[in-house]
């Protein structure tokens, strides 16, 4: 097989760039045809990357091996459903966009995250600092757009402000410790580095440790860990919901691919990996409780999927904490396939409530289950997955992780694990207990559902059950 | 080493001195003599002032601004690759520094079309 795996990104490039230059020569057509497009675009890569098998690349700071592939695997589909998702939300944007057509704006709403997902592709094959760099600020700089894109809605823009401010500042902490890191080993190949470490003197420990926390405080802002996670809640609250999906399962994802790499090239050094791992325990223990207890009181769905990502970056920061045991990467991975069903699933199901009822309160889904039973068994499950019951994907995850955390011996780690666990079936049941034991407040009429949408929940919920009833498909995923 | 850093501080300390004992002199100096309303009106070099301190300007300008910014950075970027394409084809693959360049002046060319098409130069709408 001659094809070059690095064209891949090279292709959802120009599948963007091709989406916006169409938005800007056709006037008349209809805007929804631009994301049915990108789709079926996406669609064929995704099939190219189930093709191409894992190898070498000829490329020192770019790698196709399977933890990439799985990657890109991941912000491809998450891209797709993203795209299904905002075909539902057009309404909402066309609300919010000025413009002299009344689709204004709406095909650079789908053609932006398929650039995003060009650079989240690079991200999951970059092991140099600088590829790393330049693919999250590709990210980043989408997502400045993306999340103010309704720009007569006050919390969008709101929302848009502070990511930018936020993620620009978290984006100088993550330079200057790949700075301090070039300096001390005059490398910024993550896997030269690693090679470089060990031949270190003492006096070099206290600056590359320096760089390497800097570097972990600019990812920690990527992942939303606590404490670097006040910008959350705002900007998943205000962001249009198809983007808050986007960022809660693909931001996140890639920040954990990077922060893996990083913290495995660190562990050539013990003095130094056992500090950063030192540093991940605190940030994954101050995570997992300032997520699961803020998420307590909420009652904006929205918000409480804001506080839930933080929480299950919690969960995810505690494999990365285990790096020391066998099935770190592999519990990192599980995890995030699942919270992809999970997080995607109920977030589908928000926008089409919401669209509905012109809000996403969690009073807005009382009585839910008599008026579109689909839905609201939909959103059961993704909460129960949320909340790590047996036989869905959310408990192989949590399983995985507190495996690891046990093998790597961080018994507070797992103690505080399995109490947020307890938070976590409160705040997530309270969505459940609106659904299925209070009545509508208002009119009773089923709410209407496209056949896109009506497919993509019921491939999640069968996906969510798949892999939490046989296990062995997930370790599949990484073949 | 220290010692190099003294004139530095002496700079900060004489720095911060003046504007606070300009700030001083001028409450100090304040309080002397008598006040009518045009002592007390804003000092604008003999004008009357009028308007608004920040008149606003039409979007267009930040708009263009934009634009100029965006295309002055690709220059910048041009310069030292034209620099190093010599010594780079003597030992490496011409088709690489080629491609690299032809890919990033295409992804601003689609974004100038863009531009374009959208109006962003077209002052009259």
């Amino acid at each position: 097989m001659s094809f070059p795996p690095a064209l891949l990104e090279l292709l959802v490039l120009c599948l963007g760039l091709a989406l916006l230059l169409v938005e800007s020569f056709t006037e008349k057509q209809d805007r929804t045809l631009l994301a049915y497009i990108g789709m079926v675009g996406l669609g064929v890569i995704f099939l190219i990357l189930q093709l191409l098998p894992p190898g070498p690349t000829g490329m020192a700071s770019y790698v196709f091996d399977p933890v990439a592939i799985f990657f890109k695997k991941f912000v491809v589909l998450t891209t797709i459903i993203v795209l299904i998702m905002s075909v539902d939300y057009a309404t909402t944007i066309q609300r919010f966009v000025p413009g002299i057509s009344s689709q204004a704006g709406l095909g650079e709403f789908f053609a932006i995250p398929i650039l995003t997902c060009a650079g989240m592709m690079w991200m999951a094959s970059a092991i140099d600092f600088i590829l790393i760099f330049v693919s999250l600020e590709l990210v980043t700089i989408s997502f400045y757009v993306l999340v103010a894109f309704m720009r007569r809605n006050a919390s969008s823009l709101e929302a848009g402000v502070k990511y930018l401010i936020l993620s620009a500042f978290s984006t100088g902490f993550f330079a200057y410790g790949a700075a301090w890191i070039f300096g001390v080993t005059g490398n910024t190949n993550l896997v030269r580095i690693q090679q470089v470490l060990p031949a270190l003197g003492a006096e070099n420990y206290s600056a590359i440790l320096f760089g390497a926390l800097l570097v972990l405080v600019g990812l920690g802002f990527k992942i939303a860990a606590a404490p670097f996670q006040f910008w959350v809640p705002d900007v998943y609250q205000g962001a249009p919901t198809p983007i808050t999906a986007f960022l809660s399962v693909g931001s996140k994802a890639v920040g954990f691919i990077v922060l893996l790499r990083v913290v495995q090239a660190f562990q050539s050094l013990p003095p130094v990996g056992d500090k950063v791992v030192a540093a991940l325990i605190i940030l994954a223990a101050a995570t997992l409780i300032y997520g699961n207890l803020a998420a307590l009181p909420q009652t904006n769905l929205k918000r409480l999927l804001a506080y839930s990502s933080i929480g299950h970056a919690g969960y995810l920061l505690m494999a990365v904490a285990g790096i020391s045991a066998r099935d770190s990467g592999q519990a990192v991975v599980i995890y995030l396939a699942a919270y992809l069903l999970m997080t995607l699933l109920s977030f589908l199901i928000l926008i089409i409530v919401s669209n509905y009822a012109d809000g996403d309160e969690i009073v807005n889904f009382n009585g839910l289950s008599q008026r579109s039973p689909l839905l609201a068994f939909g959103l059961l499950v993704a909460m129960m997955s949320l909340a790590g019951v047996p036989f869905t994907a959310g408990f192989l995850g949590k399983f995985l992780v507190f495996k690891v955390a046990y093998e790597s011996q961080q018994f507070v780690l797992l103690a505080l694990g399995i109490i947020t666990v307890g938070c976590g079936f409160y705040y997530y049941l309270k969505v459940v207990r609106a659904m299925y034991w209070q009545s509508a407040a208002s009119n009773g009429a089923t709410i209407p559902v496209s056949g896109l949408s009506f497919a993509t929940i019921v491939l999640l919920v069968l996906f969510t059950f798949l892999l939490g009833i046989f296990p062995q498909m997930a370790t599949g995923l990484l073949r | 080493m220290v010692q190099d850093y003294l004139p530095i501080l002496l700079q900060v300390i004489v720095a911060i001195g003046f504007a606070g004992v300009a700030l001083l002199a001028s409450v100090v100096l304040g309080r002397v003599g008598r006040r009518n309303p045009t002592k007390d009106s804003a000092y604008e070099c003999g004008m009357i002032a009028k308007g608004e301190p920040q008149p606003r300007f039409s979007v267009k300008f930040y708009l263009v601004a934009m634009l100029f910014i965006l295309f002055d950075i690709e220059l910048v970027f041009m310069y030292p690759w034209a620099v190093a394409y010599r010594d780079y084809i003597a030992t490496y693959n011409a088709w690489t520094i080629f491609g690299s360049m032809f890919g990033f002046v295409f992804i601003l060319m689609v974004g100038f079309v863009y531009a374009i098409k959208k109006g962003a130069l077209d002052w009259k709408r």
